[in-house]
């Protein structure tokens, strides 16, 4: 279906789907070693010292801070340490965590799923329903809809999280005044459960559903705003008047023709955010007191554990490096202008 | 949480944590103070059924002894020990190379050889010692792990049937940690926990009347301080390091600031009244070991009596109303370090900016990440301080961070006194409790005229707890302590569901009488407890009986 620069005309030199490809991987590839560099680098400027952190009272010797350095590679001069974190990174390993005494694989990997549950749904639904609002908006500029949402979804947009989180919390988990306490207050499932029988989907949703509603009301906007202006930018042009002149439906005219030329900017922010899942998102986490990578990080600043830190660092940044990849991709797929 | 899932050898009393028999039914030492013999109880299992016997207890010690990962953990409690020997399955010999005063409290969790011996010194560094499925951690604690990993969210235990101590009267302890105070006691008034722990004062306040509950702030271990920069050196050198204020190394001139110090306005308005007004580092939860300031020499708020000594000191205030040192120079700006993380600290500082004001000295409030203050301590560029310690049963380690062998390690006012560090020698190797306790008393007597610290606060920990639901806890220190998170387990064995409360068994209830007729469990007798730990500083995991670097819940992060 991809033509390969045969039918442009020579003037402009197309480059063929395969090479556009290549370019890009290698691009990624070139940004994501650079992440693995500043990575090492940026946590080691962090003020504090681990032995001290977490000796506080225990290491009352100078010999005891020494050893605590020596065992976890603390000791070593920068390029050394820098060395030993290639090796780490390339044997697939990504240290052990000063802190928690366990391979930080193990932690990201136990981190990862409450995270991507619940910024990874928010975000979907968010696209959905922001999407279906922007439209409806858009299309029916002015009217009485269009005003009601676009305020109302501005202001959830200017609402803390965290604050309507804990509004969230007191009226539907507490309960107030006639409403039952319906959901649980905070965590991700209940004690004793089993998270991987039937039991425990169920439970972790009940858990779920409050950070995923706040999340959800707090990122509509971001999509609702930008399909209503993107439509709304489609609305003037003539090809919409020639199919409204050939007769179509007021409906076929906004789904077949409007909506997807309206639709591209729309993806493009949905790919990136895609990307921004793993980062977890610190305030929600820590209100509803869900263990997730955005929390994992916060703690780590404060010790400074290097390894953590540079472990959540990359896996965010892969991600973000891989989505934005993912979008390069697509859009050269369906759009060959792109290629040049 | 460790001390559910292992002994330690020496327990902690409820009235002041003084040491008293754990697996320990006895001790006794030689008159030379360099043999302790310990005498194992009979009959103490595992939780996998194994004998737990005296070479057990010489194993773990050994280890922390030789092993390089668990010696940076542990060794500080086994100060000057060097050997640890079981020549029968009930007795422990500790061989000594100088008399050493704070054994025989050892907060070192005892764990299973049979076990541990398989876990080699390279893999302990990371050794989980989770419980697998059907598999809890092996222990002898009145209560093992079944669920919970390094770092989680989520903690179970399940009762210890064949405790040496007695079976606990509830089935299950369960912890889940939150993130933040607020959903915490939301939980707790909802019902989905019964006991919160580390709530703001203001909390507590809101909770104190709720029906079904019962709030209060328990007295706690912990002192706030100012502390100030005596003089930051080099320690390879001796130089000095930092640009601190020189007046700050006058011992005069620092213990007349005390006197414009209001400790009762910093109770009231930075810790919300939950609090007492701190005079020396050890605080009153430890009134054996605390030295009573006489009346005459209190710190009073006293501006005038400040100024006076400031006078008298040689630092008079110039034409301009700004006080100057005793060459005439006007003082520099002091220079107030708050921690941003802390508003109780920053709220500190900024009273104490506007004290010194109106004694004629100038002073400004910056407000840091606590990791980052402590960098600027190590680098002497500070002049003071606003931080707190917690201190343990034994003021042995409190006691210790004032010596000149601290510099640069845990000393964070740089002070050193030749005096100071004799009497801190005598005190560690004073066998004779009266004679130690004497000697303790005068440290902080030195401490306070010389004042690298002014002690503004001995701080407390919120607690709530369902007492339509759960009774029979026991404070510690007893009364006025804290209910729930204390040295040793003794209030896990003691706390039982209302309905069975009866009496506790003698146990005072710290709850008072328990009338409410709260909704009971619908499980009748086999209620399990749940246990939500409000923290907002993590709880570290029992991870592996030698590894994880553990302090107590509450000071978690005291960085």
């Amino acid at each position: 279906m991809l033509d390969s620069g045969a039918a442009v005309p020579r003037t402009v030199r197309r480059r063929s789907y395969g090479r556009y490809v290549g370019s890009k991987v290698l691009g990624s590839i070139g940004s994501l070693f650079f992440v693995l560099v500043v990575s090492f680098f940026l946590f080691r400027v962090l003020p504090g010292d681990p032995a001290r952190t977490l000796g506080r009272e225990r290491f009352k010797t100078p010999e005891q801070m020494a050893a605590f350095r020596h065992t976890y590679g603390l000791d070593q001069s920068m390029p050394q340490q820098f060395v030993t974190f290639l090796k780490n990174v390339f044997s697939g390993q990504l240290g052990v965590s000063l802190r928690y005494r366990v391979p930080v694989a193990d932690l990201i990997q136990e981190r990862m799923w409450p995270t991507v549950l619940l910024v990874g749904s928010s975000t979907i639904l968010a696209t959905v329903i922001g999407v279906r609002i922007g439209i409806r908006s858009g299309w029916n500029r002015g009217s009485r809809f269009d005003k009601s949402s676009t305020a109302s979804t501005l202001t959830l947009y200017s609402m803390p999280e965290w604050w309507l989180g804990l509004l969230l919390i007191a009226a539907f988990a507490v309960g107030m005044g006639p409403l039952p306490g319906l959901f649980p207050t905070s965590g991700l499932h209940s004690i004793g459960v089993d998270p991987s029988s039937l039991k425990g989907v169920l439970d972790t949703a009940w858990h779920l559903t409050l950070p995923v509603v706040t999340l959800t009301l707090a990122y509509l906007a971001e999509y609702s705003l930008i399909m209503r202006s993107s439509l709304l930018d489609e609305l003037g042009e003539d090809y919409l008047v020639t199919a409204r002149a050939k007769g179509l439906r007021d409906v076929q005219v906004r789904r077949r023709h409007a909506v997807r030329n309206a639709m591209l900017p729309t993806l493009t922010i949905s790919a990136l955010n895609i990307g921004f899942v793993v980062s977890g998102a610190i305030t929600i986490e820590t209100i509803f007191s869900i263990p997730g990578l955005g929390l994992l990080t916060t703690e780590a600043l404060t010790i400074p554990d290097f390894w953590v830190l540079q472990g959540t660092f990359l896996i965010a940044s892969g991600a973000v490096i891989a989505a934005n990849l993912a979008a390069n991709l697509l859009y050269g797929l369906f759009d060959p202008r792109v290629r040049t | 949480m460790w001390a559910l899932t292992y002994d330690y050898l020496v327990n902690y009393s409820m009235k002041d944590m003084s040491p008293e028999p754990g697996l320990a039914k006895s001790w006794e030492t030689s008159a030379d103070g360099l043999t302790w013999t310990f005498h194992v109880r009979d009959g103490v299992k595992w939780s996998d059924g194994q004998p737990l016997t005296a070479a057990d207890v010489a194993y773990t010690y050994t280890r922390v002894l030789k092993g390089e990962t668990e010696s940076t953990n542990w060794a500080t409690y086994l100060g000057s020990v060097t050997s640890a020997t079981a020549p029968d399955a009930q007795t422990v010999v500790l061989k000594l190379s100088q008399p050493n005063a704070v054994l025989p409290l050892l907060p070192i969790p005892i764990v299973p050889e049979h076990i541990w011996k398989s876990v080699s010194e390279k893999a302990v560094k990371t050794y989980p010692a989770e419980p697998k499925p059907g598999q809890p951690v092996v222990g002898s604690g009145p209560f093992r792990l079944v669920e919970g990993t390094a770092g989680g969210s989520t903690f179970r235990f399940e009762k210890n049937p064949d405790y040496w101590n007695g079976t606990p009267h509830v089935d299950e302890v369960d912890y889940r940690v939150f993130k933040a105070k607020d959903p915490a006691v939301q939980a707790l008034i909802k019902g989905e926990v019964d006991f919160v722990e580390d709530i703001p004062p203001l909390q507590v306040k809101s909770l104190q009347g709720k029906p079904g509950i019962t709030a209060h702030s328990g007295i706690s271990p912990l002192f706030e301080e100012i502390g100030f920069n005596t003089g930051a050196i080099d320690t390879e050198s001796g130089k000095a390091i930092g640009d601190g204020m020189p007046a700050l190394k006058d011992p005069k001139f620092r213990h007349a600031l005390g006197y414009a110090v209001d400790t009762k306005r910093i109770v009231q308005n930075a810790y919300q009244g939950a609090a007492l007004p701190g005079d020396t580092i050890i605080p009153t939860a430890y009134d054996n070991y605390h030295w009573d300031v006489p009346a005459d020499q209190a710190f009073t708020f006293d501006l005038a009596k400040a100024g006076e000594q400031l006078d008298a000191a040689g630092y008079k205030k110039g034409a301009d109303g700004q006080r100057t040192d005793p060459q005439g120079k006007p003082l520099t700006t002091m220079r107030l370090f708050a921690r941003s993380s802390d508003p109780a600290s920053v709220n500190t500082m900024d009273f104490f900016k506007e004290w010194l004001g109106q004694i004629g000295i100038k002073a400004d409030v910056t407000a840091m990440d606590s990791s980052k203050l402590g960098d600027v301590i190590l680098s002497g560029e500070y002049d003071a301080f606003q931080w707190d310690w917690y201190v343990e049963p034994d003021p042995d380690s409190i006691l210790s961070d004032f010596t000149c062998d601290q510099l640069g390690g845990s000393s964070d006012s740089w002070y050193c006194n030749k005096e100071y560090d004799a009497m801190y020698k005598q005190q560690n190797g004073e066998m004779d409790h009266a004679k130690r306790v004497d000697l303790v008393k005068k440290m902080q007597e030195l401490l306070f005229q010389e004042s690298p610290y002014i002690v503004t606060a001995y701080t407390t920990i919120g607690e709530a707890v369902r007492s339509d639901r759960f009774a029979c806890f026991q404070p510690q220190p007893d009364p006025g302590g804290v209910w729930l998170i204390q040295y040793g387990a003794h209030n896990y064995s003691s706390l039982r569901p209302a309905s069975e409360a009866g009496d506790c068994d003698g146990v005072t209830s710290a709850l008072g009488a328990n009338a409410s007729s709260g909704e009971e469990d619908a499980a009748g007798t086999n209620t399990a407890v749940w246990i939500g730990i409000g923290v907002v500083v993590v709880l570290l995991l029992v991870g592996g009986g030698v590894l994880a670097l553990r302090r107590r819940g509450t000071e978690g992060e005291r960085e």
